[in-house]
Order: structure tokens, then C-alpha cells, then sequence
């Protein structure tokens, strides 16, 4: 390896990088507008989920348990239909989340002591929206009338690490592994890719410099782009939508780091293995996007997932880094608790680097 | 310096090139000549060590291509086709990049630097962008590029292809200088006079070798083959010419002498001729004479032409086309008429091709107007469409149907009633020298066979202009000569025909040329009224074409 080589070749990069705005642009503002998209769009939070009620009894005691529902923030009035049929109706038609049923004699039989059997019947499409809205329904239920919970044992639930439950928290950590395994590859495999469509590959192809020079010269360049990427994302979550930070800025800065080579690295892969730009882009999205979203544990937890599952995730570095980002911004996890996360994700990325390097031809063919 | 036993390669069962054997010696410039597909670039990068061979055995500056191809890649230069340089770097920064790649020492790379640049004529542009130069500046910096750091070896694939012809002679002119430092060229071209100047040239075609030897060996070889015939009656001489099947090909050189290839080493003998004698063979005789298959020959025939005053069915006047801040077409005045062929000739970049585009209704000029068939092609561009032909450059064929497919859509698209469609087809097949019969998907024929397909889809809806984008690039002489024949016959049913081009010596083949030269129509008219226009006779397509160069600057300068 001859390091005068290996600058030329990355200044030339970064000379070509810094003279097309259109790069530029989209290297370091796509990642930002995806991490708004997702921070706006994607809560798993319920509030003001429409609810229908349907009062049989009109008493005080009905009219009380109507107002607990509404004065949370969870629930908005929907409605209030004469029978069970056009609540039903509601439902279906997507007006309602969630039916309240209160029988005739509910304020009597309460007042008496009874047993007052209500009915509280939730749309289960949305699953994971649903099992929120019966949870917090079935939590008033239990705290009528008295306010508060009156039972046997006093459970003291506590949550820690995120005690609002804001989804938001949680989310944007796992966005910045996503976003960070989206678009350095993308940038990466393109660049390679367009001096094959373009022929100035030739030129390399037909010169002293080695394969391993050339995945050094167009790795450096990159990852400095992708480590600016890191930063304006981190920026943007801290700053912007006030993701509360547990731990240390330094070791999340400096693990992103690491993480960036990888996914570079990958780029780089890819690279090596198709001739033109569009073959590229669709690789690149099948090969890092979509397992990122449903492999990393960005979303779904990996831990729920059937164990073959489970054994593909681990294969996709994104997961380790959505463990470091939580497990840093959240939790305050150092590297004691992190630091084979980290080891997975260096050897990832030496193992993809060298594959690169051996799968990279100097050759047409 | 190179030394091939053999060599071959193999792309799936598809063996694109074998039997190939030669030796380079160090300072010796030896050219590869054959058309498209012949196997050209595939030798080349072989040579170069960025390809594996399939067969044989070769050695590039003593290292095995098999073993060592790293080591070959290292040392030599190699140019590939097209342009191979960063155009967003500047003129300075893509040497400074090329040598440094290529361990060029600090102290010696500001002198080679200077002499390259100066040598290119490329001092005054040092700063500026390799995109935004002219096709010629671009070809002479990569060639600088590939010159930093002194290699032995040089591998040049077609470094002139569509260059203009100033800046092809200052290539040259930096080769030759490379070559007397001892360093070896070898290069691919389809140009036949750079073949005529290199020490020895390998004639390949079809994967093969055709034949290798000096251009003198192989000029001796096609003795007898070539001759002068001249004549006091040319059309009466082209009719016999065209029916004869001695004659392989043949050009117009002035309105009474003509060149004819024979098939057989005899002369031929014509009615109308009132003399014939033997010529002195060049290159392209040689190439003509080596590619002709046994019993080919006999071009289509004629048909009379028309006479008396032919309408104008193409008339610009002042047409310009500009993208942003460059001017594309630069006030271009054009009449043709009925049944006349335009050539237009000029390098890549020229705006032939604009030119064309507009007239053709595909695109709007930005000033000037311009009327074909008797529509305005900004205003009335379906009219306009539905009464031409259009050859672009790529042939837009569908590749995954079959012949008789490609004429059928193009007739259906084109409005051809279904009553006449099968009577249609029929002649227009007829017309462009191509089988019906044909029923083989289009990606599998021949570029040869390809061309002509496209010219049936072209005319098949008898247009009144038809338009030839560049239809001859990449082909052999005799196939050239044969699709001019088949463009002449076109023309001679009262078709206006403009064929762009940048092969010169294809002029010969037009009754009126027009020079284009960045945007502007530089010369316009018969060849022999440039050549009296220029105080030139008898000179040769590319004097001309360096004459009128030469007037536009001394215009321009004096303005």
C-alpha cells in the first residue's frame, strides 16, 4: 500500500463529491428528512382514539364513567348511538377504535353493591394499537368509581429508562442506525458504480494502483461524508426533537464511527458486484433498507421473533448499532455492558472490508 | 515489447476473438484495423491486462498476461474507447491525478507536465473542466494523461473515433513524438490512413485475423484488384459499374474517374470507360478487397433517376439551437431537394446530430424556422413526422422481436393501411438489400444486417426525406460502400436523403456535402465546388475539410 497513492485517489474523490451540488444535497440532507419523516410519522402512542358510547342507563353513575373515559387524553367522543348495531356500524366503518356498552340498571346496581358488568369492545385490526387502547380502558374500568385502584395488592409499577412510554424516545435512537445503514452504502455503491458506467475505470484498472489502495482511496472519503451524515442526524435528534440523552455523547460518537466504516464497507461490497448505477441503488436497498426496518429491532423487537429470525437479524449490523444507540442514549450503558456489540460490529466490518478488497477485479472480465 | 501465440477469448460459448498471433517490437506503431465487433477492443484490453484471455498464450513487456497481469497494468498505458478521464476535475488536476496514480517521482513531473500540455496545445485551458472541453482536447488529455509517466508501451482503442480532423493530426502528432522516444503504439482505428502510417497492421474481422504484415506487404497483396477507370459518360459508366459482379466496390474521385475494387485479380472492362488502368492499392483497397466474401459483389442496381427540376423539400433558413449557454446549431441555411443525398460531415460535437433532430421535428430550434415536406417542424411537427424517415444512431430496432416484427410495427405506427402492408414491407425490403425471409430475433443478426433492417423500417411508409444519423459508423469499407449504394437507389425513387457522417472519404458517395464545424455549416455544396472554392482541385475530402477550418478562423479573426 503506497499512501501517496491512496490520497490522490481520495482527493480526486472528494474534488468530484465537492464540484456536484446535486451529491452533496442529497448526502446530507436525505438523511435528515428521513429522520423528520419518521419522527413525526411513526408513534406507536394512542391518543385521542375514537370511542363510541352507548348509554342504556343514562344515570349519574353512567354519565361519571363516560366523563373518566374522557378526561384522559387516550380517548375522544366519537359518538353516542342509540343501540349496539350502529355502534357495530361505527366500528366498521373506522369511526370508532373502541365501543363503551353501559346496560340499563348500571348507577342501580353499583349503588347496590353489585356486580355492574359493562362492555368495552375494541377494533383489533390494528394489533399492537388495539392491545394499548384495551389496556388503558380496561385501567379506568378498574379505578371506577373511586378514582383510584382499590385491590388486594398494591402493585408499584414502575418504568424505567423511558417512564412516559414516549414511542418517540425509543424510535429515534433505532432511526439513526437506519438512516446511517441507508444512505452511506447507497452513496458508496453509486460512486463505484458510476466510474464502471462512465469508463473512467479503465484508467485505474490500466495503472500501478492495487485493489486494496482503490477500496482504501474510495472507503476514506465516504466514511468522512457518512461520519458528517451521523452528526447532523445526532444533532437534529438531540437539538431538534429533544431526545432526552442518558449517556455519553463521546462513546455514541465514537461507536457511530465504527458503525460507519461498516456500513461503507457494505456499500463498497456491493460496488464490486454490479456494472451499473440502478443495479447499484436496488441492491443496495434490498441488501441494507428493508432488513434494516424489520431485522434491527427499530421497530419490532428481535427477541419476540421466532429463533430463525432471530438468527438472520444477527447477521445485519444494523441491530448492533440500534443496541449501542439505545442502550447509550437510554439506559446510560457503557461499554461494559456494550462492548460486544461494539466487537461485532468492528469484525463485520474488517470481515466485509477484505471481501471487498479479494471480490474487487482489475479486470473487465 | 508484445508477443501473442495464439491468443483468444470466450464470452459464454461465443468465442469473439481467436487465433490471433504477433510480435511488437520496442518503437514500433502497430495498428489493429477491423469494423465494429470485429474483436478490436477485446485484443486490446487483453494486451492491457484488464481482460483474461480465453486462449493462447502472450507476454507485455516480458511479463505473462496470464500470471502477471497486475504487473502489465502497472507499467504500460491504455486509452479505452471513449472518454476515460474525471469531468469534473480540471485540465491539471486529471494529469496531476494520473501521475500520481501512477508513481510519477515529484521532480521530473513538472517538466513532463509542461511538455505534454504544450504539446497538446492545452496551456491556455490548464483550469478548466475535462467535461467542458471540445471531444478532440479531451482525447489529447487523456493521451497526456497516459503519457506522465513515460510508459513503454502505449494501447490506444480508436483514440481519433469522431475526433475533428485538426485535432486527430495533433494526436498524431504527439504519438509520433512518443514514438520516436522509443515507445511502442498499438492501437485500434478504423480510419485507414492512421493504419497506412503505422509500421505493420493485423486486418481482423469477425474474431479473426484477416491478415498482418507492412503496409506495403499488404497494399502489394491487393495489386491487380484495384483500378482507374475513367469516363466521358458517368452515368452511363455507374449503371455498368453497378451491374457488373466483377466489381466488389467502387468511389467517385471527380465527375470522370472513378476507383473500382474487383473481386478477381483481372481487370475489368466497361462499355463506357475510356480508360481503365491499374491503381496503386491503399489501405482501404486492402481492406476491401480481404473482406469480400467469396461470390459477393454485384451492388443493387439503380434505378434511373428522375429528371428535369426536383421540388424543395427541405428548406432551414437561419436555424439555431442553443442548450442554456452553449450553441448547439449556429444559423444554419439549408435547401435540398427531391431525389438529392446531403452528406453531413463534421467531428463529434459538430451538431450534425441537432441539426438533424430538428429537422426531423423532434426537437423545436430556438431561432429560425425550418420547413420539410412543406411543414413547419416547430409548429407542424406531426405532419412533419409522418412524411420522413429517421436511421438514429443506435438504430431503433426492438432487439427481442424478429425482423418481419420490427417492419410490422414500424409500418402499423407509421399509418400504413393493412390492405398494403404485406406489398409494403415487401418493397421496402426489397429496397434496403434486406431478406424478408428473415426471421431471426433482432439482437442476433449482424450490424451490417442491422443497418439495413433499419433502413427498410425507415422508408416503409415511403417518405419524402429521409434521415440518416451516423448510419455507417463502426462498419467495414465494403459494407459502407454497399449501404451507399442501397442510400443512392433510395434517393433515385425522388426520396431527399441526408446522411450524417465523419468519415470523409463517404463524401464522394454524396451529390452535395455540408461541413459543419461547432454549430456552423462551414461549407455547403458539390465537392468540386468546395475544392474551386478553396483553390484546391483534386484535393483530398480532408484538405478540404482543414481549408474551410482555416478560412472560418481567418473569417472569425478578421470580424
Amino acid at each position: 500500500m503506497k499512501p501517496s497513492r491512496i490520497l490522490a485517489f481520495s482527493r480526486k474523490e472528494v474534488l468530484e463529491i465537492v464540484r456536484d451540488p446535486v451529491t452533496i444535497w442529497l448526502s446530507l440532507f436525505m438523511p435528515v428528512v428521513m429522520l423528520f419523516l419518521f419522527g413525526y410519522a411513526l408513534s406507536f402512542d394512542v391518543e385521542n382514539a375514537p370511542l363510541v358510547v352507548v348509554d342504556h342507563d343514562k344515570s349519574v353513575a353512567s354519565r361519571s364513567l363516560t366523563a373518566q373515559f374522557l378526561n384522559t387524553p387516550y380517548f375522544r367522543l366519537a359518538g353516542t348511538p342509540e343501540d349496539e348495531r350502529m355502534a357495530e356500524h361505527a366500528l366498521m366503518e373506522g369511526r370508532a377504535r373502541a365501543v363503551l356498552s353501559i346496560p340499563p340498571g348500571f348507577g342501580r346496581r353499583l349503588a347496590q353493591g353489585r356486580d355492574a358488568p359493562v362492555e368495552f369492545l375494541v377494533d383489533g385490526t390494528y394489533s399492537s394499537t388495539a392491545a394499548i387502547v384495551s389496556a388503558y380502558g380496561r385501567a379506568i374500568l378498574y379505578a371506577f368509581p373511586s378514582g383510584s385502584l382499590q385491590l388486594p395488592v398494591q402493585p408499584e409499577v414502575r418504568v424505567w429508562y423511558n417512564p412516559q412510554l414516549r414511542s418517540r424516545d425509543f424510535l429515534l435512537p433505532g432511526l439513526f442506525a437506519v438512516i446511517m445503514m441507508t444512505f452511506p452504502p447507497l452513496l458508496t455503491a453509486l460512486a463505484v458504480a458510476r466510474e464502471k458506467e462512465l469508463g473512467t475505470i479503465a484508467q485505474i484498472f490500466a495503472s500501478p494502483l492495487t485493489k486494496a489502495e482503490f477500496i482504501v482511496a474510495k472507503l476514506l472519503p465516504y466514511a468522512a461524508i457518512a461520519a458528517g451524515q451521523l452528526a447532523i442526524v445526532l444533532a437534529a435528534g438531540f437539538l431538534w426533537f429533544k431526545l432526552p440523552m442518558h449517556g455519553s455523547l463521546a462513546l455514541l460518537a465514537a461507536l457511530g464511527l465504527v458503525y460507519v466504516v461498516t456500513t461503507v464497507s457494505i456499500g463498497l461490497l456491493i460496488s464490486t458486484l454490479v456494472r451499473t448505477q440502478i443495479a447499484a441503488m436496488l441492491i443496495t436497498m434490498i441488501a441494507t433498507l428493508m432488513p434494516s426496518f424489520l431485522f434491527s429491532g427499530f421497530i419490532y423487537p428481535v427477541f419476540t421473533m421466532p429463533a430463525f429470525f432471530q438468527g438472520y437479524a444477527a447477521r445485519i449490523p444494523t441491530m448492533y448499532f440500534v443496541n449501542i444507540s439505545r442502550g447509550i442514549v437510554m439506559r446510560d450503558a457503557g461499554l461494559g455492558e456494550l462492548w460486544l456489540n461494539a466487537v461485532v460490529l468492528l469484525v463485520y466490518g474488517i470481515v466485509v472490508l477484505t471481501l471487498a478488497t479479494l471480490l474487487f477485479k482489475k479486470r473487465i472480465a | 515489447m508484445i508477443e501473442v501465440r495464439g491468443l483468444g477469448r470466450r464470452y459464454g460459448a461465443r468465442t469473439v476473438l481467436q487465433d490471433i498471433a504477433f510480435d511488437v517490437a520496442p518503437g514500433e506503431a502497430f495498428g489493429v484495423v477491423g469494423p465494429d465487433g470485429a474483436g478490436k477492443s477485446t485484443l486490446l484490453q487483453m494486451l492491457a491486462g484488464i481482460l483474461r484471455p480465453s486462449f493462447g498464450t502472450g507476454r507485455v513487456l516480458g511479463e505473462d498476461l496470464r500470471k502477471h497481469p497486475d504487473r502489465v497494468q502497472a507499467r504500460i498505458g491504455y486509452m479505452s474507447q471513449g472518454f476515460s478521464l474525471y469531468d469534473r476535475l480540471s485540465v491539471a488536476e486529471n494529469i496531476a491525478f494520473a501521475a500520481a496514480i501512477r508513481d510519477v517521482p515529484r521532480q521530473a513531473y513538472a517538466a513532463r507536465k509542461a511538455k505534454l500540455v504544450a504539446m497538446a496545445g492545452l496551456e491556455r485551458f490548464e483550469g478548466r473542466r475535462e467535461g467542458a472541453l471540445s471531444g478532440g482536447m479531451r482525447k489529447k488529455l487523456a493521451l497526456c494523461a497516459n503519457l506522465i509517466h513515460e510508459p513503454p508501451l502505449l494501447i490506444l482503442d480508436e483514440p481519433s473515433l469522431g475526433v475533428d480532423p485538426l485535432s486527430r493530426r495533433e494526436l498524431w502528432r504527439i504519438l509520433e513524438a512518443a514514438r520516436g522516444e522509443g515507445r511502442s503504439i498499438v492501437f485500434a482505428t478504423s480510419y485507414m490512413d492512421e493504419a497506412d502510417a503505422s509500421d505493420r497492421v493485423l486486418l481482423l474481422r469477425d474474431g479473426r485475423p484477416l491478415a498482418l504484415g507492412t503496409p506495403t506487404e499488404l497494399r502489394a497483396s491487393a495489386r491487380r484488384r484495384v483500378y482507374r477507370v475513367a469516363t466521358a459518360e458517368p452515368d452511363a459508366l455507374e449503371g455498368q459499374l453497378a451491374a457488373s459482379s466483377a466489381v466488389l466496390s467502387f468511389q467517385k474521385h471527380s465527375r470522370t474517374d472513378y476507383r473500382v475494387q474487383t473481386a478477381e485479380a483481372s481487370p475489368p472492362a466497361f462499355a463506357a470507360a475510356t480508360a481503365i488502368e491499374a491503381a496503386e492499392p491503399d489501405m482501404e483497397d486492402v481492406f476491401t478487397v480481404a473482406s469480400a466474401e467469396p461470390g459477393a459483389g454485384a451492388a443493387p442496381a439503380l434505378a434511373q433517376r428522375r429528371s428535369g427540376p426536383a421540388d424543395i423539400v427541405v428548406a432551414a433558413e437561419a436555424v439555431t439551437q442553443r442548450f442554456g449557454a452553449f450553441v448547439a446549431v449556429d444559423h444554419v441555411d439549408l435547401e435540398i431537394r427531391a431525389g438529392e443525398v446531403l452528406g453531413l460531415l463534421g467531428p463529434n460535437g459538430a451538431g450534425k446530430t441537432t441539426l438533424i433532430r430538428i429537422l426531423c421535428g423532434l426537437l423545436a430550434p430556438s431561432e429560425g424556422t425550418a420547413r420539410v415536406a412543406g411543414f413547419d417542424v416547430a409548429r407542424q411537427s406531426e405532419q412533419v413526422r409522418s412524411r420522413i424517415g429517421y436511421v438514429s444512431q443506435k438504430f431503433s430496432l426492438f432487439p427481442d422481436l424478429t425482423a418481419g416484427g420490427n417492419l410490422g410495427f414500424f409500418a402499423r405506427a407509421y399509418g400504413v393501411p393493412p390492405s398494403a402492408m404485406a406489398e409494403r414491407i415487401a418493397w421496402a425490403s426489397e429496397r434496403a438489400g434486406f431478406p424478408i425471409a428473415e426471421d431471426a430475433l433482432v439482437r442476433s443478426l449482424s450490424s451490417a444486417t442491422r443497418q439495413r433492417l433499419a433502413l427498410a423500417c425507415a422508408i416503409v411508409h415511403r417518405p419524402k426525406v429521409l434521415f440518416l444519423d451516423e448510419p455507417t459508423s463502426g462498419v467495414d469499407p465494403l459494407s459502407r460502400f454497399r449501404f451507399w449504394r442501397l442510400i443512392a437507389a433510395v434517393a433515385a425513387e425522388g426520396v431527399a436523403v441526408i446522411v450524417s457522417t465523419h468519415y470523409l472519404e463517404e463524401a464522394t458517395y454524396c451529390d452535395r456535402l455540408g461541413m459543419m464545424m461547432d454549430g456552423r455549416m462551414i461549407g455547403l455544396g458539390p465537392l468540386e465546388a468546395l475544392q474551386r472554392e478553396l483553390g484546391l482541385a483534386d484535393a483530398r475530402v480532408e484538405d478540404v475539410f482543414l481549408g474551410l477550418i482555416a478560412r472560418e478562423r481567418s473569417k472569425a479573426v478578421a470580424a
